[in-house]
């Protein structure tokens, strides 16, 4: 339960615990790990003179993660749901409202023409990281949720006739659903919802089936935050494409973790939001294709997105001003362009490349706990899972199993649906944990959550 | 209305809140003047912009010190197994043994039969899902049982019932969250979505309150309305027709609380109102010091009431509050700071 916070002592005599745990399962995977991160660029050499994974490294740009909470180091697993941001977008934020704050766009004097080459600066960074062809195909939202409604208010309410068919899978965050309800009672479209096939992802040729000749959207994730699975955007692309419909990628939680290539994808719409990706909150974007953009009616009115304006009519701006009235987060938008700036630093192949290990240590030291049921596919050759794992123990509520492990060893996971009903409902559950990892995180943290886990259910299973 | 603003009668007899936390829930004199009078020593001075508590109360320490239960609803005025239980978990220092205890007390709960895990019955603002079900015994005391699929809550609904069962309605409807602080685990009092415990003492209180509402009107014994409620079961209808009754008797505002309640019951009572709204908007003054830290504080702190009633007729705006005011008396000294008042007769409106 959210509300219980109990105030427990420190368990100092964890750490030992952890070592020698640590030791016995990874003394293999800390090998391994120790080639791979040698090869990345100068590598501090520690006294026992073990290179340094990207995950230590990376830690050193995030003071919140050294702390304590409840009388133990911070262990933070719950990046799925909000990030960390690094001292560069924090600068990048303050430096904005120390120096140069300004309303953007229209202004002639020099601060605001600072702060709309900042802003605009901002925008090309985005466009570059998803590798926009232009960057007056990013749109600035509030964040993806309301990208998806911009999406589904302005192109859906004047594109969907009664009859016409929304695939969506039954996984989808419930951003990619609502709206879509709401627009389809409007305009009587009709919803059809892919299910998951025995891997736990959703059946791709169930996906396949259901695309004709009435199907005008398909609204997909690009990486489940609860499946951890990954759907073949560029193939699902192709078959909708051809038969005029068009696609929707929400990739909150793929452009944070992995290059994303919107010409590749060929996507005709694509939204993400910055808090998950070392940004800060309040700024998210969407991606649409020039053409797509440039035929859709406005979705908020007012000052910025238009042209002229009379009594009883105005005409608007031309995209992405068009959908982004009012004055914008102009220090959130500039703080997601100096995250752009640092995840490009660190190379975005790179992190996946971190990220994947780390997800294989997380899932198969997780699925070694006794009772552990993790949700979504087992990674293998073929399929690579994102760095977070749902799962439930038995005989256990996720929430009591969050509130124990955030009390008594200070790690923070998320308890609850994570915003994905359906899919629980699916699942047959009411509610999982969710531990979710970013390139500030390492081993030692996996680590450090199994052993608080078995401590855990140990403690609540003496009361069976 | 002659106010005698003697000097001496204005500072022995006015008590300010020294925050500044003024004028919002004023009510709509067109004057704006302090309203005194002499005064009768059982009663305080009534300015109409702020009700001003007995004791400046400070803000709510963090810690879970039993000293501070100055602050605190006092442990008396619970019901006596919660006291116990209360006493029992003080005594218990180390953190981990509190969830033992906790765990043992949701172990020992007495199952709750699933016909009973109604929507009616099911605590909202729960990331676990818990029901609570009350019903009288044959002493008109409120008899409780509950459950919850996780283990934590249902500790703490076991605390509740092992405390609450088998009192009387009106001693139930004083208690406050406040024992949670010293039960020394230390919860989020903030009435937030996510608070469970808070909520659920809440449902126990409305549930218990509804009980005594609906004997008194004589509506068939509320014992047997809930049991031919579950017999007919599954069809949706009979469980929202006691929902309706409870509904129009008990309120017509959605999250009125115990003493949102009382309130209204009062004035209905002693007013004859043709017309009566009670809005708790408590949320809007939740930041106050004052607010966090007063006794029976249940975050319903700050009303509008509006009254239309004949019982205003001939009296100016000053004395209709006064009467409002003095109908409240009780609830202002346990912990209402302030009302905002609309008073008509119906000819006015």
């Amino acid at each position: 339960m959210e509300g219980v916070a109990m105030k427990l002592p420190s368990f100092k005599s964890l750490a030992p615990t952890a070592i020698s745990v640590a030791s016995t399962f990874s003394i293999r995977r800390s090998l391994s790990f120790a080639r791979r991160s040698s090869s990345l660029s100068a590598a501090t050499i520690t006294a026992d003179s073990e290179p340094v994974s990207l995950g230590h490294r990376a830690r050193k740009d995030f003071r919140i993660l050294h702390q304590e909470v409840n009388g133990s180091k911070l262990v933070y697993l719950d990046s799925a749901a909000t990030s960390q941001k690094p001292a560069a977008v924090l600068e990048a934020l303050q430096n904005y409202y120390e120096f140069y704050n300004s309303n953007v766009h229209r202004g002639i004097h020099y601060l605001s023409a600072k702060a709309t080459d900042e802003f605009e600066l901002a925008r090309k960074k985005v466009a570059r990281f998803i590798n926009a062809s232009d960057s007056r195909e990013i749109v600035f939202t509030r964040n993806a949720t309301e990208a998806i409604n911009l999406v589904a208010y302005s192109w859906g309410l004047s594109n969907l006739k009664p009859g016409d068919e929304v695939i969506l899978t039954v996984a989808e965050h419930h951003s990619c659903i609502v709206p879509w309800q709401i627009v389809s009672q409007k305009t009587g479209a009709v919803l059809k919802f892919v299910t998951l096939n025995e891997d736990e992802v959703p059946d791709i040729d169930m996906l396949r089936e259901m695309i004709s000749e009435k199907t005008k959207l398909v609204a997909v994730h690009h990486v489940s935050n609860v499946l951890a699975s990954s759907l073949p955007i560029e193939e699902i692309v192709v078959w909708a494409h051809e038969v005029g419909a068009k696609v929707l990628v929400d990739a909150c939680q793929s452009v944070p973790h992995m290059v994303v290539d919107v010409q590749k994808l060929n996507a005709d719409f694509l939204v993400a939001s910055s808090h998950k990706m070392c940004g800060p909150t309040g700024i998210g974007f969407l991606y649409g294709k020039s053409d797509l953009l440039l035929a859709m009616p406005p979705f908020l009115g007012g000052g910025e997105m238009i042209s002229d304006v009379f009594l009883d009519h105005s005409t608007y701006a031309e995209p992405p001003s068009r959908f982004e009235a009012g004055t914008p987060a102009i220090g959130e938008a500039i703080a997601l362009g100096a995250a752009c700036d640092y995840l490009s630093d660190i190379g975005m192949p790179k992190i996946h490349e971190y990220e994947v290990e780390l997800a294989k240590y997380l899932y198969e030291t997780l699925a070694s706990v006794p009772d552990v049921r993790i949700y979504g596919p087992r990674p293998s050759e073929s399929v690579q899972r994102a760095a977070l794992c749902s799962f439930n123990v038995e005989g256990l509520h996720p929430t009591d199993l969050a509130t124990f492990l955030d009390q008594q060893h200070g790690v923070a996971i998320r308890s609850g649906h994570h915003c994905a009903q359906p899919l629980h409902r699916y699942l047959g559950v009411n509610a999982s944990a969710r531990a979710s990892l970013y390139f500030y995180n390492t081993k030692e943290d996996v680590d450090s959550f199994i052993v608080a886990l078995a401590d855990t259910v140990s403690f609540f299973n003496s009361f069976k | 209305m002659a106010a005698s603003m003697s000097s001496s009668c204005y500072l022995s007899s006015l008590r300010l809140i020294p925050f500044n936390r003024t004028f919002f829930s004023s009510v709509n004199p067109p004057s704006k003047n302090l309203i005194l009078r002499p005064i009768p020593s059982f009663l305080r001075t009534i300015v109409t912009f702020l009700k001003i508590p007995t004791v400046i109360v400070s803000p709510l320490s963090a810690s879970s010190s039993p000293s501070s239960s100055v602050d605190l609803q006092p442990i008396e005025e619970l019901p006596p197994k919660l006291q116990e239980i209360v006493k029992l978990f003080q005594s218990v220092q180390e953190p981990k043994a509190k969830y033992e205890q906790l765990l043992f007390y949701g172990k020992n709960l007495k199952p709750l039969d699933s016909r009973f895990k109604t929507r009616e019955n099911k605590v909202e603002g729960c990331v676990s899902q818990v029901w609570v079900r009350a019903f009288f015994d044959e002493e008109r005391n409120v008899v409780y049982e509950a459950d919850s699929d996780s283990v934590l809550t249902k500790g703490l609904a076991a605390l509740l019932v092992n405390g609450l069962s088998g009192r009387p309605v009106t001693e139930i409807l004083r208690v406050t969250p406040d024992f949670a602080v010293l039960l020394g685990l230390q919860q989020s009092l903030t009435p937030s979505r996510n608070n469970g415990f808070l909520n659920m003492l809440k449902l126990m209180q409305k549930k218990a309150l509804s009980l005594e509402v609906k004997a008194e009107e004589g509506t068939s014994e509320s014992t047997t309305d809930e049991a031919s409620v579950v017999e007919v079961d599954l069809e949706s209808k009979p469980p929202s027709v006691v929902e309706v009754e409870e509904s129009e008797s008990v309120s017509n505002v959605v999250a009125l609380g115990s003493r949102g309640m009382r309130i209204r019951e009062k004035l209905e009572k002693e007013l004859n109102p043709v017309e009566l709204e009670v809005e708790d908007v408590s949320y809007q003054h939740a930041g106050h010091a004052a607010v966090r830290g007063s006794a029976g504080a249940d975050g319903e702190t700050h009303f509008n009431l509006r009254v239309v009633s004949d019982a205003f007729q001939g009296k100016s705006l000053v004395k209709r509050h006064r009467m409002v005011y003095d109908l409240l008396q009780e609830e202002l000294q346990s912990g209402l700071h302030a009302l905002s008042i609309v008073a008509k007769t119906p000819a006015e409106v």
